[in-house]
């Protein structure tokens, strides 16, 4: 009979990951070092625009590194506070096979204020009006300096699928989306308008 | 010509013949033995004035100096010159050295006896010219003395027979010898030359005569006689300049090929200024000998000006000290330049053995400030360094090892660090090229090489130095230290306030950049972190505070971060093992209070951020073990709200005891992964590779080499099939085996962290995400754009993201082979979505 006892001194390493529980919490490495009391330290005035440029170099970090399908996002050009995003409309739903460009613009004030997002394809959906804003709580009131660029691209997939039929932007869209067949046909001819 | 002038002048040949006469014979008549002519009687010189005014007057008298003079040179060329070299050939052979001696000085005595009534001669010719008698003019005694000598030189000299050199030679090699072992007898104790016995019968170690046979005293006599004829005839230099010289050159080079040679622990500076002393007693005899003037200094009178102007005793030692002077200056450059050009030769061992030979060093420093070859010794060094040091047989550590002496060699040996600068370059250029020599450098800083312990030492000096010397203001204080830089400077933009000495800054400007090494070190400390386990840190700590001081407090940031983490962790443990413990006690508390467990756990806590990357392995432990750790994880995340643990499973040690049915292996400290497969042994005795791998999780190789260790202890068993199983009962002899403990060697090497080629893939994988993620957004792009995005965004963490646009666009066309990019006319683009 075999009998293991480990014994009290045995030890394990483990790595704790602040970003894998709260994701957009303590990312500046620089203020983490005077750890925990961290929370709710908020950066005024002339250190924001800094503090915020590392911020999205972070965010642009993490989306590279997250390797999520479907959604992506880069600065357009040297400016950091204006991004391109790319969403796939998500498998099975009426926008399959169809890529959406957006562009998002990110305040001074980020990530305390939202970033303005809009499609600049043309997309047919209830929630997008035909200058391609979009209706999504989190952009508006519900927005919270935890989510990050990652989570937008991904709500905004969601989205098309899942629609918010009660307060539509585009009413027509709305009323079409029971009939999926039409709808599709819609969403094709405006794609490619 | 003078027969055609007497046929000219009626009424004079008379006259002619009479100052003709008096000119020659008057030398012929009088001994030559001391030299000096005396003084003709009254009469004579009376009847002979008359004559030559008569001479004056038919204009014949200016006649008489050439005549003189063609004479001389017709004797000489018929006569003397023949007579003496046939006295120097003539016993070729059967002679010993002592005869030869005597040979050639008996030449040299012939020919002062033959050319003494010519120089006589002209000798009054010059001063009746100078007197204006009988209306004589001419250029005086000292120039006809002048041309006399050149004829002589030149009829005898102009091309020196090779028997006269070699007798030459010969002759004062051996009274130099003779010199050397009388007065060396009494300065050096007998060190110097042969150093033979002298009072035991054995040969003279002067002249090598038997013993009895000594002929030293005659050998310095005949010097002296020889100095004084060669003196007599202004012939000194010419004939014995040559054989003193390379006499002098040649023990020289000898006597430091035999002291100094591979012997860089001791000074020679002292030792041969002393034998150069020595060296110029003998050049005193041979130049000046002044004993014999004072005998000799008869003819004082009879000219103002002696007529010889070497042998007034004023004269003499006036004249011959500016030569031995000359003699002096000469050895003593030639001395340096010997010494100079040997040194050269061996400075790569020199600097191999540097602290102890820093005598060298001083030496070498001393010498080469006097002569002009630090451009032969930039090229010697660096050529040596280059074949003795420079190729893939030398290891990195050693290569570390030269160039850090070398350093301190060098700033020694020339302040200016200019030799410093230009020498190493080629070590810095290799250095670069070789892979492990960041790793060696911080390893030696931290001390744990034995390789490079100076390494150590000069960090724990602990200057605050300023690794680029950013500051300028420090330049008011030295203004008066300041020197300007040698001509043969690099010229480069730094300067040569820059050209630092310091040994820590010079390693780590091999790269140009700190943060390489920082990042380096922050991947030794993490190995080191990880590999203890026993948050004892005080080391650790102490070496980062140093480093602080040389690299500045914000890069040595991760660092302390690290090391706090550390000891977070110990009191987090200490924290989470009280609760357990109190938990145990109460139960019904909390209803997902997980059973006690057997394992006692206690984790190192490290913020990721902050860390270098570890490596990734998978592991799956055991279900008991996994749940300690969920346990863990639980109670972490209640003591540090907002943060949870992502545990490293393949990371760590256990310490185990395994009880068998008749024997226990107590106290073994294994790898989780050691620990993780024999706990599958617990459940079920017989397990084979596949079975294991895949509970694991863990590839077969690993779990085969795995397995192995469990195989040394005994405690398992291959059977056939590929099945192991327990060893319940081990017999005797695996026991004696196993009475020594083998422990985990630690087959994998130590790399738990990343290694610099995996963190240079991970490198470019991260940048291959960034360009995917902008070609999908801006659909299509240039290299130069690709690169300056990159360079702008992604700046994130301590990962080295420089990248050249050579190397990107290499990079690029291997995903267009790949075909994983597209590129047209210069503009990439992903390929359309499949």
């Amino acid at each position: 009979m075999l009998i293991i006892r480990v014994c009290p001194d045995s030890e394990s390493l483990c790595s704790s990951d602040p970003s894998s529980k709260m994701s957009s919490q303590n990312t500046d490495p620089a203020a983490a070092a005077s750890t925990a009391a961290l929370k709710g330290s908020e950066a005024g005035g002339s250190a924001a625009r800094g503090s915020v440029t590392k911020r999205l170099q972070q965010e642009l970090m993490t989306l590279m590194m997250s390797g999520d399908k479907g959604i992506s996002a880069f600065p357009e050009s040297d400016n950091l506070f204006k991004w391109i995003g790319t969403v796939d409309g998500a498998v099975e739903t009426v926008y399959e096979g169809l890529r959406y460009k957006l562009s998002l613009e990110f305040p001074s004030g980020y990530p305390y204020k939202a970033p303005r997002v809009k499609f600049v394809t043309p997309c047919f959906h209830p929630n997008v009006d035909e200058q391609g804003f979009i209706c999504l709580d989190i952009l508006k009131d519900k927005w919270s300096a935890l989510y990050d660029v990652r989570s937008i691209l991904l709500s905004i997939q969601s989205l098309l699928g899942e629609p918010n039929n009660d307060s539509p932007l585009n009413v027509a869209a709305a009323e079409l989306w029971d009939n999926q067949e039409a709808f599709k046909a819609h969403v094709n001819a405006v794609f490619k308008s | 010509m003078s027969t055609n002038s007497l046929v000219l002048c009626r009424g004079s040949p008379e006259a002619w013949a009479t100052v003709s006469a008096a000119l020659v014979k008057q030398c012929n008549s009088h001994p030559i033995g001391d030299g000096f002519i005396h003084l003709p009687p009254p009469s004579v010189r009376q009847c002979v004035s008359e004559e030559l005014a008569v001479l004056c007057t038919s204009g014949l008298g200016r006649h008489l100096e050439s005549w003189l003079l063609n004479r001389l040179q017709t004797s000489l060329a018929t006569a003397v010159a023949p007579e003496f070299l046939a006295g120097l050939e003539q016993p070729e052979n059967e002679l010993e050295e002592r005869d030869r001696a005597r040979v050639l000085l008996d030449a040299f005595h012939t020919l002062l006896e033959k050319l003494e009534p010519f120089i006589g001669g002209l000798e009054t010719l010059g001063r009746w010219q100078e007197e204006g008698r009988g209306g004589l003019s001419g250029p005086g005694a000292e120039a006809l003395r002048d041309r006399a000598f050149t004829i002589i030189r030149a009829r005898l000299l102009f091309s020196p027979p090779a028997a006269l050199r070699r007798r030459v030679l010969e002759f004062y090699s051996r009274t130099f010898s003779v010199h050397m072992s009388r007065e060396g007898r009494g300065r050096e104790g007998g060190s110097a030359e042969d150093g033979g016995p002298e009072d035991g019968g054995g040969a003279c170690p002067g002249c090598v005569g038997p013993a009895g046979h000594c002929w030293c005293q005659e050998a310095l006599l005949q010097l002296q006689e020889l100095s004084d004829i060669l003196r007599r005839l202004q012939l000194l230099e010419q004939v014995s300049s040559e054989a003193v010289t390379s006499i002098m050159h040649k023990l020289l080079e000898q006597r430091m090929e035999q002291h100094c040679r591979g012997e860089y622990e001791r000074s020679f500076l002292v030792d041969f200024d002393e034998w150069l002393e020595l060296v110029f007693g003998w050049l005193d005899r041979v130049f000046a000998s002044t004993e014999e003037e004072g005998a000799a200094g008869s003819p004082q009178g009879w000219t103002p000006q002696g007529w010889t102007p070497t042998l007034g005793p004023g004269a003499a030692v006036r004249g011959s000290g500016s030569m031995l002077e000359q003699w002096r200056r000469h050895m003593h450059q030639f001395f340096c330049r010997v010494y100079v050009n040997m040194r050269i030769e061996e400075l790569f061992s020199i600097i191999r053995d540097f602290p102890e030979s820093k005598p060298a060093i001083e030496d070498l420093k001393f010498c080469l400030e006097r002569t002009n070859q630090k451009q032969q010794l930039l090229t010697s060094l660096k050529s040596a360094f280059e074949s003795r040091l420079l190729h893939p047989g030398v290891h990195t550590s050693d290569i570390l090892t030269v160039y850090i002496s070398a350093i301190k060699a060098l700033r020694d040996l020339d302040p200016s660090m200019v030799i410093l600068q230009v020498a190493c370059q080629p070590i810095r250029k290799y250095l670069r090229t070789r892979e492990d020599t960041v790793r060696q450098i911080v390893a030696g800083l931290t001390g744990d090489t034995d390789g490079c312990i100076d390494l150590a030492n000069e960090l724990s000096r602990a200057d605050p130095v300023t690794l680029e010397m950013q500051d300028s203001e420090d330049e008011g204080g030295a203004l008066e230290d300041w020197l300007p830089d040698p001509t043969d400077a690099v010229k480069d933009k730094t300067g040569s306030k820059r050209r630092s000495s310091d040994i820590i800054s010079l390693l780590v400007s091999i790269y140009g950049s700190k943060e390489i090494f920082i990042d380096e070190y922050r991947t030794v400390l993490a190995h080191r972190l990880l590999h203890q386990l026993n948050y004892n840190t005080a080391r650790e700590i102490r070496n980062v505070e140093l480093l602080k001081l040389r690299f500045g407090e914000s890069h040595m940031h991760y660092c302390e971060v690290m090391l706090k983490d550390v000891a977070d962790s110990r009191r987090i443990n200490a924290n989470i093992r009280e609760e357990e413990s109190k938990a145990g006690a109460g139960p019904g508390e909390e209803p997902p209070t997980p059973p006690p467990t057997p394992l006692a756990l206690s984790a190192m806590i490290f913020s990721s951020e902050f860390w270098p990357q570890l490596k990734e392995e998978k592991l799956e432990l055991p279900p008991a073990v996994s749940q300690a750790m969920e346990a863990y994880t639980h109670r972490y995340e209640k003591l540090k709200a907002m943060r949870t643990l992502s545990w490293k499973p393949h990371l760590g040690s256990v310490t185990m005891d395994v009880e068998l049915e008749d024997r226990v292996l107590t106290d073994l400290t294994v790898s989780p992964i050691h620990a993780a497969i024999i706990l599958h042994f617990q459940d079920k005795s017989s397990w084979s590779l596949e079975e294991l791998s895949a509970k694991l999780g863990v590839s077969k190789e690993t779990v085969h080499r795995k397995l192995a260790l469990w195989q040394q202890q005994g405690v398992l068993r291959e059977e056939a099939g590929g099945q192991y199983s327990v060893l319940e009962t081990g017999s005797s002899r695996e026991r004696l085996e196993r009475s020594v403990l083998l422990m985990d060697s630690d087959e994998e090497g130590d790399s738990n962290t990343t290694t610099q080629l995996e963190q240079r893939e991970e490198k470019l994988q991260l940048f291959w995400a960034y360009i995917q993620a902008m070609l999908t957004n801006l659909e299509s792009m240039t290299l130069d754009r690709i690169h300056s995005m990159l360079r702008m965004f992604v700046a994130t963490g301590p990962v080295v993201t420089e990248m050249d646009v050579n190397e990107l666009e290499a990079f690029l066309q291997r995903k267009v082979r790949e075909h994983q990019l597209m590129v047209s006319a210069g503009v990439y683009r992903l390929p359309k979505a499949n």
